[in-house]
């Protein structure tokens, strides 16, 4: 093992090609996806759908096999469930036996990890109402809501008490109320030191979540890094609220847009929500003075994950190929 | 505010046999479970139940002195039959359900490796099945005392021997289920029960000096293939020779049984073959 023993989880270029219909076309779910996590970093695998992060988070739990590429989990093959015990993980869209309760559905999994009936008995009802399923212990899966089942399936990934967390898709198809308690419940395992990989195809509330996002499209990488480097390129712009003067409202529209980099980005009456390169703020409020406009406020524009994910997602799948910049892709 | 219970570390006991057992037996359990709720075991087993008693009405159609024999007969042919059906129905899901209700997705990644969980999930339909031959053979056995007659130590070696088939045709569902889609699998494993039940007769034409086997050269071929590849079920009936007052060598049964055995542990290891490679999509 040549690798640092604080990577709990490496891919080195990996790849899935799936063969389909009768004449085994191929699909490629994931090309040449390389990254790492250090112990104790929360990264984000984000997408939108089809972009191939189930496929790439089966293989690293040894449901498939790479086509290409490999895969380390705490230094071993995914194959090795040694490896596998130190992982917790919840499946998109969990299932489990509907016919079982959830604290049988527990019992199960604390039996696969070896867990001894002491402490399982201990151990599974405290998590179930730790994750508010005290009142639905006793009832059979049939009937639970998706949020329920999702509550079940985050139960059981932390039976074991894991290092590293693997939750796929864990915020989607939950309602907002479902959500929010999600992803604070995911909030505490992260100051508790959990180390965790989890993707999502929507990104308004993961943001606070990761420390760094690996942004997937069509099965490539289009955008890996920290969180803070990748958004922080973007506060090279700003933005720029002024209100014009009460006459030559026209004339002195005219003459803002003029300045070289300012884009307008709404008009409400006599207020005009400006957006330009930081480096165009002192042509701007030159300008500004010239027609007596008032300078309202100014501010450095932070690009959102979501706007990112747009700009970059879309710029591949509109040609078709990577452009973005070596450079940017940490 | 915090999920964890333990400070200490939780310890996980993953390594050695006795683990592995633990997980088969987690797995068996679970198996066992779910087919106690399958409403087509349970009919089955009612309806052969009822079966079995009939058999005591349609006995009386009989003469005196085959009535004893009509009930005997009747619970050596359909008790086995019953098992196989089940056996083939469920054998043939065993694992599609798993993928299909994608809860496998959240067994396979804990540390339990694939072929324990084959091992399982066989392990759990065979000891469903022996209780499914117990049930029907307690019933069975009361019948024939309604009707004078009595549970004997031959009747008991044949339905043994039967369990023995049981389990081979358990495990062929198991190797085909790991394979194919359930309908195909079910097809499969009828196709190898039967041909394995009339091997002897394939076998018996081909020796023969008239008939399609003797004349058409690729007949024979065929006939060699099937006898070749399809386990001999023939052995574990011994129902005929059990009526004909035949006495089996007492090591007929060790020899039948090693037979079968070798039968299931070559298609459980072309199960673990299969399944453990398989993408799990
Ligand atoms: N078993 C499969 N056979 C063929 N194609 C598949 C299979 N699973 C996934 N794919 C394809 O691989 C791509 C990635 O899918 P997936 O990993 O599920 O994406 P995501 O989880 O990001 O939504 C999609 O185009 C999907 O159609
Ligand atoms: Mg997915």
């Amino acid at each position: 093992m040549t690798q640092q023993p604080d990577d709990i989880l490496a891919l080195d270029h990996l790849g899935k090609t799936f063969r389909v219909g009768f004449w085994g076309k191929k699909v490629q779910a994931v090309r040449d996806v390389s990254l790492t996590l250090k112990r104790g970093e929360s990264l984000g695998y984000l997408g939108p759908n089809g972009s191939g992060k189930t496929t790439s988070i089966k293989c690293i739990l040894s449901l498939i096999q790479p086509t290409s590429g490999k895969i380390r989990l705490f230094g071993a093959d995914p194959s090795d469930a040694t490896a596998r015990a130190r992982v917790g993980y919840l499946p998109e869209a969990p299932y489990f036996y509907d016919y079982l309760k959830p604290t049988e559905v527990l019992d199960y999994v604390g039996k696969l990890y070896g867990l001894d009936s002491a402490t399982r008995k201990k151990r599974i009802p405290y998590l179930l109402d730790r994750l508010g399923l005290a009142h639905a212990m006793d009832r059979e899966l049939r009937g639970f809501s998706k949020g329920m089942l999702q509550r079940v399936g985050i139960a059981q990934s932390l039976l074991s008490d894991p290092d590293l967390l693997i939750y796929d898709e864990p915020l989607s198809g939950l309602d907002p109320i479902g959500r929010k308690e999600v992803r604070e419940l995911m909030a505490e395992l992260r100051r508790e030191g959990k180390s965790m990989f989890f993707s999502s195809h929507v990104l308004t509330d993961i943001e606070t979540l990761c420390d760094a996002v690996c942004i997937l499209d069509r099965g490539e990488v289009v955008a890996q890094g920290r969180l803070s480097d990748l958004l922080r390129m973007d506060k090279l712009e700003s933005e720029a609220l002024v209100d014009l003067p009460t006459d030559g409202q026209d004339a002195a529209t005219t003459r803002l847009l003029a300045v070289a980099g300012v884009e307008l980005m709404e008009q409400t009456g006599a207020m005009l929500r400006l957006r330009l390169p930081t480096d165009a703020v002192p042509g701007l409020t030159a300008a500004v003075v010239d027609v007596h406009a008032t300078l309202r406020e100014l501010s450095q524009r932070r690009e959102s994950l979501e706007e990112l994910f747009v700009q970059r997602a879309v710029h591949v799948s509109t040609d078709g190929q990577r452009t973005v910049p070596a450079s940017r892709s940490a | 505010m915090s999920i964890q219970t333990t400070h200490k570390k939780l310890t996980l006991r993953i390594d050695g046999p006795l683990a592995a057992l633990g997980r088969i037996s987690a797995v068996a359990g679970n198996t066992l479970r779910e087919a106690g709720r399958n409403k087509l075991f349970f009919g089955l087993l009612g309806v052969t139940i009822l079966m079995l008693v009939f058999s005591i009405l349609l006995s009386d159609l009989a003469l005196a002195d085959q009535k004893i024999r009509l009930v005997t007969d009747f619970g050596l042919a359909v008790i086995p039959l019953v098992c196989i059906a089940t056996a083939v129905l469920l054998g043939a899901v065993l694992l599609y359900k798993e993928i299909d209700r994608k809860t496998l997705y959240a067994i396979l990644p804990k540390p339990i490796r694939r072929g324990e969980f084959l091992l399982g999930k066989f392990l759990g339909l065979s000891v469903l099945l022996f209780g499914q031959l117990v049930v029907l053979t307690v019933c069975w056995a009361g019948v024939l005392y309604l009707r004078g007659g009595s549970f004997s130590l031959a009747l008991a070696q044949a339905l043994g021997l039967s369990y023995v088939e049981i389990l081979l045709v358990t495990s062929a569902a198991l190797f085909f289920s790991a394979l194919s889609r359930p309908v195909l699998s079910g097809v499969l494993t009828m196709g190898v029960f039967l041909i394995g039940r009339i091997t002897y007769v394939i076998n018996d034409l081909m020796q023969a000096t008239k008939g399609v086997f003797a004349e058409v050269p690729a007949m024979r071929a065929l006939g060699r293939v099937l006898v070749a590849l399809v386990p001999d079920l023939s052995t574990f009936n011994i129902a005929d020779e059990l009526q004909a007052g035949v006495a089996l060598p007492p090591d007929y049964f060790v020899h039948a049984t090693l037979y079968g055995l070798s039968w299931v542990g070559f298609f459980v290891a072309l199960s673990l073959l299969v399944f453990e490679r398989r993408d799990l999509v």
